[in-house]
């Protein structure tokens, strides 16, 4: 083992983590040094906040704390192996299926256990704020409730946790790499689709695995289970812990020992895995296995043959590019988001859910659309060139690439309706003038997605681009945000504040009203974001000097 | 007259002049070979000439049609093969030869003929239904040049198109270009193999820092060079003013 090969790499991948991200060279935090100081900085406050603020607290209140402070003192370790999993794992699915293999590390005199520990020492020093945040906030709860003999321990045992996260994603880039590319092999489209499902279960997961009801029952969880679930590795740190605090110094001691021994068990099976399964070739997948060509092309709907021909294209990008894959998860998320807090507050669902429903389908027809079309030309990356050297015009451009943010929102937004009116059912014409204000909202903010899109793509195709630039994000959402109010104004009055629901003589009046005032205002921003979106992208046919 | 003509092109970026006021034709029938030492604006003058880069000042016009103004249509009439094909690397081949197919408006059975004689010539048949992601460089720049050669252009941009190419496919490529000029198709060729240039081009122009320093047919740049019976790469650094090679190579001490 050669050490500083395993420093210098260490230090080459830390670096290439935040240079190749939407950070770029700029970035501050692809300095060691800087992530330690706002490491420091992370512990210090929460640490000095709790510390100063604990004591302040009554007794009688501060007693009712005491489940809490030692539930998160047990629960810790766990926590951190799970959050730097998921991080390290979304990380991996936001990078482009190329980059792993122009590694310059996979032709240079490195074996996988120098790898292997200069990257977990990488992901150790990338994902510290997660280790230090938790102990700045766990500590002065150990120490106000008289536990601090517990501390030195504990945070050993944390840092051994958080170490068996980083080891472990390592461990799990080589897996990936193996079924993926079998997988794809034998698969082919199927492949595709089994990807992106798993994207899509992954991010929900994280979505409720992050939501703070479903922590705060995690927490207790963990705290009562880790007697009964002795025997499953990922709970030793925290059985540790608990026999310390009981106090039982052997039991405490012998999961000690048990959790080092897993660290070099998992760090064993890790360099193993990336010796075995790591290939840095790129696999070819064949779609077909037929050697014959059958050339495709037609006009579809509204399209013409030119811009459907656009239109497929960009939905092989979202369901084929790893990186774009995380795009499709955005539906699901914004249900999940929206629905977890009034699912599992305990207040009255049905009373509750009625009031998120015109949220959540305003914020999806905004979003949705929204980014799909505003990332379109971005996500081209360095074959942008292709649509500049064919003969494509911009409004065959214009119309392939808003069919997908179009097709796929209405879908989406069609599906959260039935949901909603599934789970809050309203009347059968304020969920039509619903329905139709969603709609013409997909139709503006794909317009206003694409014209902003073209104004300030981001071209970058590393790990995880944004594909728009942040000015972009900026006047795209709050373009965005203003039309989506206009046109949901009227509903807003019909439903929320019920100005309009007394007006034209009647319930049918008022919503017929509220339709055709929603059509007039749509209409009219329809027109006005078809032009912006116009000529942002001739704009972008007039600039090209790439 | 058709072809390819630039008259009084000039580009810059930010303050470095990429191309200085550069007049070239390109007759029909042509094939005509663009050198220079990298850097020297080879690759801006065929971005300009295919529209994808705006010149300063200029005109630009592409078997009649004026780039500027029509750029749609001159580019329906050309085929472009880049120094870096980059093409949508999660289609397969077929797919992507769809794409560019459809862009150019050739009919599904042309397509068909076309593709499946192109992709045979060059060896690439077998991997019509393989996501291109996996492709070698060579591989890649073979589905390039198919992609350029689909629509039967009147007019080809081939910047360093035999990069990567094995020797039997850059054969078969460069037999088609001579097919091609025979039958009136204008060819602006760039290249660093000088052999290939001195082989494939009927007339050569030398671009350095922007400015066209040369033109004219192998002998006639030999005569320009004072420097008759001597190889195109003798005159090409002479032409250049980079003959000091033997002396860069001393002062290493291998």
């Amino acid at each position: 083992m050669n050490w500083s090969t395993v420093k210098s790499l260490a230090t080459v991948l830390f670096k290439s983590y935040f240079r190749a991200s939407r950070y770029g060279r700029r970035s501050l935090l692809s300095s060691p040094v800087v992530i330690v100081a706002i490491d420091l900085v992370l512990f210090a406050v929460p640490f000095g906040l709790l510390v100063y603020a604990l004591p302040l607290v009554p007794a009688d209140l501060m007693s009712s704390f005491r489940p809490v402070a030692v539930q998160s003192l047990v629960a810790l370790p766990v926590i951190l192996t799970s959050a730097v999993i998921l991080a390290g794992i979304l990380f991996e699915l936001g990078q482009t299926g190329g980059l792993a293999s122009s590694e310059a590390v996979n032709w240079l005199p490195v074996s996988p256990l120098e790898y292997v520990l200069a990257s977990s020492v990488s992901m150790e020093l990338t994902y510290s704020p997660f280790l230090f945040i938790g102990l700045g906030v766990t500590l002065p709860l150990a120490l106000s409730f008289g536990e601090s003999s517990v501390v030195p321990f504990f945070i050993l045992i944390s840092i051994v946790a958080y170490v068996w996260g980083t080891v472990i994603v390592e461990a799990l880039r080589s897996v990936m790499n193996r079924i993926s590319t079998t997988l794809y092999k034998k698969s082919g489209r199927l492949g595709v689709i089994l990807r992106i499902a798993l994207v899509v279960v992954l991010l929900v997961a994280v979505q409720i695995a992050f939501n703070p009801y479903i922590l705060y029952a995690a927490l207790s969880g963990i705290a009562a289970g880790v007697n009964l679930a002795w025997f499953v590795p990922v709970i030793w740190p925290s059985a540790a812990i608990v026999s310390f605090m009981a106090p039982d110094v052997v039991k405490a001691s012998i999961f000690a020992l048990l959790s080092l021994f897993f660290t070099f068990l998992i760090f064993g099976a890790a360099t193993r895995l990336r010796a075995k399964y790591w290939s840095p070739i790129p696999i070819t997948i064949t779609l077909s296995t037929s050697t014959v060509y059958v050339p495709q092309g037609k006009s579809f709907l509204w399209l013409d043959s030119v811009a459907f021909a656009v239109a497929s294209k960009e939905l092989r990008s979202l369901a084929r590019r790893r990186e774009m894959a995380r795009f499709l998860a955005i539906p699901v998320l914004l249900v999940v988001t929206s629905l977890l807090p009034v699912l599992t507050s305990g207040a009255n669902p049905g009373k509750a859910l009625s009031g998120v429903s015109i949220v959540l389908l305003a914020e999806t027809s905004l979003i949705l659309p929204m980014i799909l079309s505003s990332i379109s030309i971005g996500q081209e990356g360095n074959s942008i060139s292709n649509i500049y050297m064919l003969p494509i015009s911009a409004d065959e451009l214009v119309l392939g690439k808003l069919f997908l943010p179009w097709i796929f929102s209405g879908a989406g937004i069609l599906a959260i309706a039935l949901l909603m009116q599934f789970l809050a059912p309203v009347a059968a014409g304020q969920f039509l003038a619903t329905l139709i204000a969603a709609a013409l909202n997909i139709l503006i903010q794909g317009y206003v997605g694409l014209g902003t899109g073209s104004r300030y793509p981001s071209f970058n195709v590393g790990p995880r681009a944004r594909y728009l630039s942040f000015t972009g994000f900026i006047v795209g959402f709050a373009l965005g945000g203003l039309a989506t109010l206009a046109v949901l104004a009227p509903l807003i009055l019909y439903t929320g504040t019920g100005l309009l629901t007394g007006l034209g003589g009647g319930s049918a009046a008022s919503v017929l009203l509220t339709i055709i005032l929603t059509l007039a205002v749509g209409a009219m921003l329809l027109v006005l974001t078809r032009y912006y979106c116009m000529r942002g992208v001739k704009k972008l046919f007039s600039s090209m000097e790439a | 007259m058709d072809g390819i003509t630039l008259e009084s092109v000039t580009k810059s970026f930010g303050n470095k002049v990429a191309v200085k006021a550069l007049t070239l034709s390109v007759l029909p029938g042509e094939v005509h070979g663009l050198l220079g030492p990298n850097g020297s604006g080879k690759s801006t003058t065929m971005k300009m000439v295919m529209s994808i880069v705006k010149p300063d000042n200029g005109k630009i016009s592409l078997c009649g049609v004026d780039v500027l103004q029509k750029p749609i249509e001159a580019k329906r009439l050309v085929g472009y093969v880049p120094e870096l094909p980059y093409l949508y690397e999660y289609l397969t081949a077929s797919e992507y030869l769809d794409f560019v197919g459809t862009a150019y408006g050739i009919d599904l059975k042309t397509r068909r003929e076309r593709v499946d004689e192109l992709l045979k010539a060059l060896q690439m048949n077998e991997h019509v239904n393989e996501i291109m992601s996996g492709f070698s460089q060579g591989m890649k720049q073979k589905i390039a040049i198919t992609a350029a050669l689909l629509h039967r252009p009147r007019a080809l941009i081939l910047d360093e198109a035999l990069n990567g190419l094995d020797p039997r496919s850059a054969k078969i490529v460069k037999d088609v270009l001579q097919r091609l000029a025979g039958e009136g198709v204008s060819i602006l060729f760039s290249t660093h193999v000088l052999e290939i240039a001195e082989a494939m081009c009927s007339r050569i122009s030398i671009m350095n820092e922007g400015s066209l320093i040369a033109e004219g047919t192998v002998q006639e740049l030999r005569s320009k060079a004072g420097m008759p019976g001597s190889t195109l790469e003798d005159t090409f650094l002479k032409l250049t003013g980079s003959e000091d090679t033997e002396k860069i190579v001393e002062a290493l001490k291998l």
